[in-house]
């Protein structure tokens, strides 16, 4: 579903700040398939991420979703086959707009209404209908702004807009760090829920190691802007995070310095 | 105040409530504040005029030389726009850039810094002759109704589907490129009504004082600000509906305020003040808003 093919990004190219943040990615995720993502800061996690969303220019190298390529197309045009979660609870979703409103927002994704109305009785049902599926009550809130939502209600509004209509590739950006944690667990469960129903194929970032290997069925590392490991089925099933801590330092020859990698 | 000049205020508040519906598209829809219907206001009076005096048979006609005028202000919004999406020009430059350039296309257009409308048809010639009401009573009415007719038909567009995109382009415009929304698309479109808008309330302008005068648009955005200021703040509410009737009622409460400031005797101000009494309307308005609105927060428990 996903084909990465030697994908460069460099920043700043040509200045004293250039930074080479990937250094030709090669990367599939079949249709269906659950991809979780983990590194540390500045890995290349989130910038190969941003470059299948459109959001990071692609220097070298071509960006293949669902056999088209993508390459070129600007963020507007991919987001009709790819949605995504963003890290900030607040920008998913439109805080001067009703719940109601941003619902029809995202159902515009994939089916734009033009001229028609945006917000009709048959949007109106279907967003009353799977906000139930959160369990929040926001489906009795459908007038109220979403900035009177908390962090955790906005980010699991994002998480069903971002799964309406025929979506194909689910995109999510540390989506889940920004809440405390039992909100987290409930995005994260809601998450898996929605992948699952909706059969959908997933690359999401995380800072957590353990929440990287609990979740979906393969899990990939960045580090340096390359992919240092690639695991999944059994081999994954058994891994916990000290054995992934001493893949990393076989494979690299130093200790892993990011704390946060391992708290989390 | 007379019930003459009171008719007049109307008027005036009218033909500036179309260009304060643009200010509301560009400052509060889309988070573009658009400088450019500085130039824009004037290009319609302008373009309009001279229509009106030399277009010939057909173009000569008022009705369709006041729409030509709002085609041209949608050119000028969209030129503004383009600056600020394709050439990443600060959107205020932009305005302000296209604003400038105006100056001097304007005295071009009219081939000179003003152009008499004296003895030439306008759209308001034919209330010179209603048998049952005084010709400035029609006028004042029939800009009341068009200025209402142009808010339905916002209201309208703002609740199409691109209508809401052009709403969350304003409001995150990285959650709607990411719900497919083409947001330079949106400004493009929406600088472009607004203008086209302030470019018609010119043109009607034009046609209720008898000139187009090259000058005529100074001042015109902070006329348009305080419209929306006053209206959103006075009325606040969270319905678009209510949000541009606000935008409408805010022009006719500022124009009041404006008319009883410089029109008594007792305030020892006169027309030359208008500037100066208008930008402190707007400081008095949003200087109210902060304390009351602060204060409200402080009783909810909440930091302002």
């Amino acid at each position: 579903m996903i084909d990465l093919k030697n994908i460069h990004v460099t920043f700043n190219a040509g200045t004293a700040l250039e930074t080479r943040a990937l250094k030709g990615i090669d990367l599939q995720v079949a249709k269906g398939e659950f991809l979780t993502v983990i590194g540390s800061n500045g890995a290349g996690k989130s910038t190969s991420l941003n470059s299948v969303a459109g959001i990071v220019p692609v220097g070298v190298g071509n960006v293949l979703v669902d056999g088209q390529d993508i390459t070129k197309w600007p963020v507007h045009k991919r987001s009709k086959i790819i949605s995504r979660v963003f890290q900030d609870p607040k920008m998913g979703t439109c805080e001067d707009l009703s719940i109601l409103e941003n619902y029809a927002i995202a159902c515009g994704r994939t089916a734009p209404k033009g001229f028609g109305f945006a917000v009709n009785k048959d949007i109106k049902e279907q967003a009353a209908e799977n906000l139930k599926i959160l369990g929040l009550g926001l489906e009795d809130r459908l007038n109220d702004k979403v900035g009177l939502l908390s962090g955790g209600q906005r980010q699991a509004l994002s998480l069903l807009m971002a799964t309406t209509g025929d979506t194909k590739v689910l995109l999510l950006d540390e989506h889940t760090a920004a809440l405390d944690p039992k909100t987290a667990a409930f995005v994260m469960q809601l998450t898996k829920e929605l992948v699952a129903k909706l059969n959908l194929t997933v690359v999401m970032v995380t800072h957590s190691m353990s929440q990287a290997l609990d979740t979906g069925d393969r899990t990939i590392m960045f580090h340096q802007g390359k992919i240092i490991f690639d695991i999944a089925g059994k081999e994954r099933d058994s891994m916990k995070v000290a054995d992934l801590l001493d893949l990393f330092k076989k494979d690299q020859g130093e200790e892993l310095a990011d704390d946060s990698l391992l708290l989390g | 105040m007379s019930y003459y000049e009171l008719m007049g205020t109307f008027e005036l508040s009218f033909i500036f409530a179309i260009l304060a519906l643009g200010t509301f598209i560009t400052f509060k829809i889309l988070d573009f504040p658009d400088l450019t219907v500085e130039g824009s206001f004037p290009f319609g009076a302008s373009v309009a005029a001279v229509l009106i005096t030399t277009g010939g048979p057909f173009f000569s006609n008022p009705w369709i030389a006041t729409l030509i005028a709002g085609v041209a202000g949608f050119g000028a919004g969209y030129v503004t726009a383009l600056l600020n999406v394709k050439f990443k020009i600060l959107h205020i430059l932009s305005g302000i850039l296209v604003a400038t350039a105006l100056y001097s296309i304007n005295i071009r257009v009219m081939d000179g810094p003003n152009v008499p409308l004296l003895g030439v048809d306008t759209v308001f010639t034919v209330f010179d002759d209603v048998e049952f009401m005084a010709s400035y009573e029609a006028k004042t009415i029939f800009l009341g109704a068009l200025v209402l007719a142009i808010k339905f038909a916002l209201d309208t567009f703002l609740a199409t589907g691109v209508g809401l995109s052009m709403r969350a382009s304003g409001a995150n415009a990285a959650m709607a490129a990411a719900n497919g929304v083409d947001v330079g698309k949106m400004r493009l479109m929406g600088v472009g009504i607004a203008n086209a808008l302030a470019a018609i309330a010119g043109a009607l302008f034009a046609q209720t004082i008898g000139a187009s005068d090259a000058q005529s648009g100074v001042g015109m955005i902070i006329i348009g600000l305080a419209s929306v200021i006053i209206g959103m703040s006075l009325l606040p509410s969270r319905l678009m509906w209510h949000a541009t009737f606000a935008v409408v009622a805010g022009t006719v409460i500022y124009r009041l305020a404006i008319a009883v400031a410089l029109n008594s005797d007792a305030t020892g101000l006169n027309a030359s003040d208008l500037q100066m009494v208008t930008a402190f309307l707007v400081v008095l308005v949003l200087v109210v808003q902060h304390y009351t609105s602060g204060y409200r927060a402080a009783k909810k428990g909440r930091k302002s």
